[in-house]
């Protein structure tokens, strides 16, 4: 915007304010004449006039608004409950991980089980207030009866010197809030996230719990991996089978809007048409925010924001969002899947989560092959071709051609079978774990190897897909990618003498916070952070893969009959492993190795595999 | 020769300033961001224990420790307020990097639970780019940047804005309404350029 025309605006925008509705109108109208780009200018800042007065923007003072940020960078602060090292229970707090509105939370160690668990004390205060000391105990109860990798587990709930506290999965990532920074999101994460979100929400939904608090601000990013864990089941509802009625007062959500001054805005954006109207509400309330939610990452903007809680819900009611073609360049399939999640009739929208995870996980199946065939058919073709990135927003239309090139590559690739890959260029090497039809467990892994001089590393760390004859002094970790969910567990089987001897590799407490149960997509370094050592003993080391889509009996809880190292030195369960393990390898999963990777399928809902490492 | 106590020496900077000399500003400065600081902290670890925290008091607190009443006048104080409040935008931004720098990648583990999570990193965030943003408004538009500064950062009342500008309150008023929702499009996106 030029001086002049900033001046311009100013000018009409100050005597606009004054006036009310058409009034306002006539006057902009009056004012801009025929320069239509000046009214759109005009047009815009009263609009975010008034969007700022709706969400209480800067109402409060800077000062306020940092407030938390001040205490949360002072540890030593005299208000802090518990310090470093101190015992609580039966656990140690290791540091102060910050401070929010029901009280305080710490890392600590949980000296029985030996794992790191985030600890939240609640405040004393908060522990008087009977309706929040509900919410606390509902969070607690809710999610630790749902076991899935996308939902927080909780550990414990209960109460040491007085104070309560709810110990809890320690997750170091950031809230989908963060993430996403008023940013558009690119495709491929986006649908990566939903799917999770929805996994969990199936979960949930199994067991008859109604999220009804379904925002960017419950969805937790882990750093590592990218794994989601959906968050804040203190709004929770077991759904009853005659839906009893849920009013809005009862949801803490809607009232709660506008606590804190600052910038952020409340809940009541991702409320559901019935939720709004408080009528009755069952799963299909979360399926709606769901909906919402892809709808923000995918434009960068929530459908409905009016300017005042009123408004707001007269959209949800009654206006539908601007196409997300409109905003963003997205596949038709998921402007169609969107828009039946935000179906202002909960009978028309996906009546399940799991329907709604079997539509995105095709279309991100559909996605992955598409680049794959892009990849491979033409080397200049960008593999970001059909993510949507607000970088590429400049140039949509050849965008839309090459889309419309790998149309006609999936065409032609139809018709003369897949011999136009092998023509063009060699296959690359990187595995397409997702695209292959008929596949029941896929798993890929890599080796990660670190040489050592003495004790210290020497050189840089390289990757490797396995199997070679690997040096004393190399020490290695385990990389292991799932493209579904699953339990996984590895073993280590010694060079062969009489006697075969297990250690148990994984779960272990140093990866995955002791749990076999991986989410899809997740991407697991075993160790997380040391390496593991071959001993003096030379000869062909196994590294055992079992990957199983249910948890298995037979490996859960074994370090129970383990030493500290991890080996298994109950006789019958030795002998245990050893038939399982010469059981189910006998169906050998087919392998595909590339240069950094190995890629393992099988049918069925069981893959087991030894990787062979030799060293001397 | 004698020192000359520090309350007369701001009280004589800010005469200085106000009657133009530009180095007064300079020596000025670094002592009222030192008290300020101080007193933000204590006030901060106050606010934790359930008290409500005012820029205002903040203030004025200091202006009493470090100004001699006995000499001096209105102008002064507006003088100070109006640098109180860049320097308390200086102090919280400064404070909102190096929060923000700490959670992202300065080894500091984020938090799992929720209202750790979504309260403290993204309210950082969002000052950072609340402060960007009127940096860029102050180029186009230096008095209604002045504004906001004074306001949300320190913590003044039109009317005291409307002293220290030499303006009516009713512009104030309205250049603020103007620069609030100019901030906003930029903040949300909504905004072009």
């Amino acid at each position: 915007m030029t001086p002049d025309r900033w001046q311009q605006v100013s000018r009409i925008f100050k005597s606009a304010i004054d006036l009310d509705g058409e009034a306002r109108a006539a006057y902009v109208a009056g004012q801009c004449g025929a320069d239509d780009s000046l009214r759109a200018e005009v047009d815009k800042l009263l609009d975010s006039h008034r969007q700022a007065n709706a969400a209480d923007f800067m109402n409060g003072m800077a000062v306020e608004y940092a407030a938390s940020m001040f205490g949360d960078n002072e540890p030593k602060s005299q208000s802090r409950t518990l310090t470093k090292g101190q015992q609580f229970g039966s656990y140690v707090i290791l540091d102060s991980l910050g401070a929010g509105g029901m009280g305080e939370v710490y890392l600590a160690q949980d000296s029985r089980l030996d794992r790191t668990v985030a600890l939240k004390v609640l405040s004393n205060d908060i522990s008087l207030d009977k309706r929040r000391m509900q919410r606390f105990r509902q969070e607690a109860k809710v999610a630790s009866s749902l076991n899935q990798p996308n939902i927080l587990t909780v550990f414990e709930f209960g109460e040491v010197n007085g104070l309560t506290f709810i110990a809890t999965e320690f997750v170091d990532g950031e809230t989908l809030r963060t993430h996403l920074h008023g940013k558009k999101g690119k495709l491929a994460a986006i649908l990566d996230i939903t799917i999770q979100v929805l996994s969990a929400l199936d979960a949930a939904h199994e067991a008859r719990i109604v999220h009804r608090d379904i925002k960017p601000e419950n969805v937790m990013i882990r750093r590592r991996d990218g794994v989601v864990k959906v968050l804040d089941f203190g709004l929770a509802k077991f759904s009853e089978k005659k839906p009893s009625t849920m009013k809005l007062e009862e949801s803490e959500a809607a009232t709660a809007v506008k606590t804190a001054p600052g910038i952020i805005m409340g809940t009541i954006n991702y409320m559901s048409p019935e939720q709004a109207q408080a009528g009755d509400i069952d799963e299909r309330t979360d399926i709606w925010s769901t909906g919402v939610m892809i709808y923000e990452m995918v434009t960068g903007k929530m459908p409905f924001s009016g300017a005042t809680t009123s408004h707001t819900i007269v959209q949800i009611l009654e206006k539908d969002p601007p196409p997300l073609s409109k905003l963003a360049q997205v596949p038709d399939e998921l402007e169609r899947i969107v828009r039946k999640a935000m179906a202002k009739s909960p009978d028309e929208r996906y009546q399940t989560a799991k329907d709604m995870l079997i539509d995105l996980r095709a279309l991100r199946k559909r996605l992955d092959v598409e680049a794959e065939i892009g990849r491979t058919s033409s080397p200049t073709t960008p593999v970001a071709a059909v993510v949507t990135d607000e970088t590429d927003q400049r140039q949509p239309r050849a965008k839309v051609l090459v889309i419309a090139l790998i149309g006609m590559a999936l065409v032609t690739a139809a018709i003369f079978g897949v011999n136009i890959w092998r023509s063009s260029r060699a296959r690359i090497s990187a595995p397409v774990t997702t695209a292959v039809p008929n596949v029941d467990r896929t798993l890929t892994y890599w080796i990660t190897v670190q040489k050592f001089k003495g004790k210290r590393p020497y050189q840089d760390p390289f990757t490797l897909a396995g199997e070679i004859n690997f040096e004393a002094n190399y020490q290695i970790r385990v990389n292991v990618r799932t493209p579904q969910g699953g339990h996984l567990y590895i073993l280590n089987e010694g060079p062969a003498s009489a006697e075969p001897e297990f250690v148990v590799l994984f779960p272990s407490s140093t990866a995955n916070g002791g749990s076999s149960s991986l989410a899809a997509s997740q991407t697991l370094q075993i160790p997380e952070q040391s390496w593991f050592k071959f001993n003096a003993e030379q000869g062909v080391e196994k590294l055992w893969l079992v990957f199983s889509e249910e948890p298995l009996p037979e490996f859960e809880g074994i370090r129970e009959f383990a030493n500290p190292q991890g080996l298994i030195t109950d006789p019958s369960r030795n002998k245990a492993v050893r038939n399982f393990l010469d059981t189910y390898s006998a169906a050998k999963p087919e392998v595909e190795k590339g240069d950094k990777l190995t890629t393992l399928r099988t049918q069925g809902k069981l893959l087991v595999y030894p990787i062979r490492l030799e060293h001397h | 020769m004698t020192r000359i106590p520090r309350q007369h020496e701001i009280t004589q900077l800010l005469a200085e300033w106000r009657e133009g000399n530009q180095s007064a500003l300079d020596e000025l400065y670094p002592l009222v961001y030192a008290e300020l600081h101080r007193l933000a902290r204590r006030y901060m670890s106050r606010e934790r224990q359930g008290h409500t925290l005012q820029t205002t008091a903040l203030i004025n607190e200091a202006y009493v420790r470090l100004v001699d009443q006995k000499n001096v006048q209105w102008a002064n104080r507006s003088h100070f307020f109006a640098i109180s409040a860049q320097i308390m935008r200086r102090i919280l931004i400064d404070h909102a990097r190096r929060h923000a720098y700490a959670k992202r990648g300065g080894g500091a583990q984020q938090v799992s639970l929720e209202e750790a999570a979504a309260v403290t990193p993204e309210h950082s965030l969002e000052l950072i780019r609340l402060d960007e943003a009127l940096k860029s408004l102050a180029e186009r538009d230096p008095r209604r940047s002045q504004v906001v500064e004074l306001r949300y950062f320190g913590g003044l009342n039109n009317e005291e804005i409307a002293g220290v500008l030499h303006v009516s309150e009713n512009t104030v008023t309205r250049d603020w309404n103007m620069a609030r929702a100019w901030l906003y499009q930029q903040l949300t996106g909504s905004g072009a350029n």
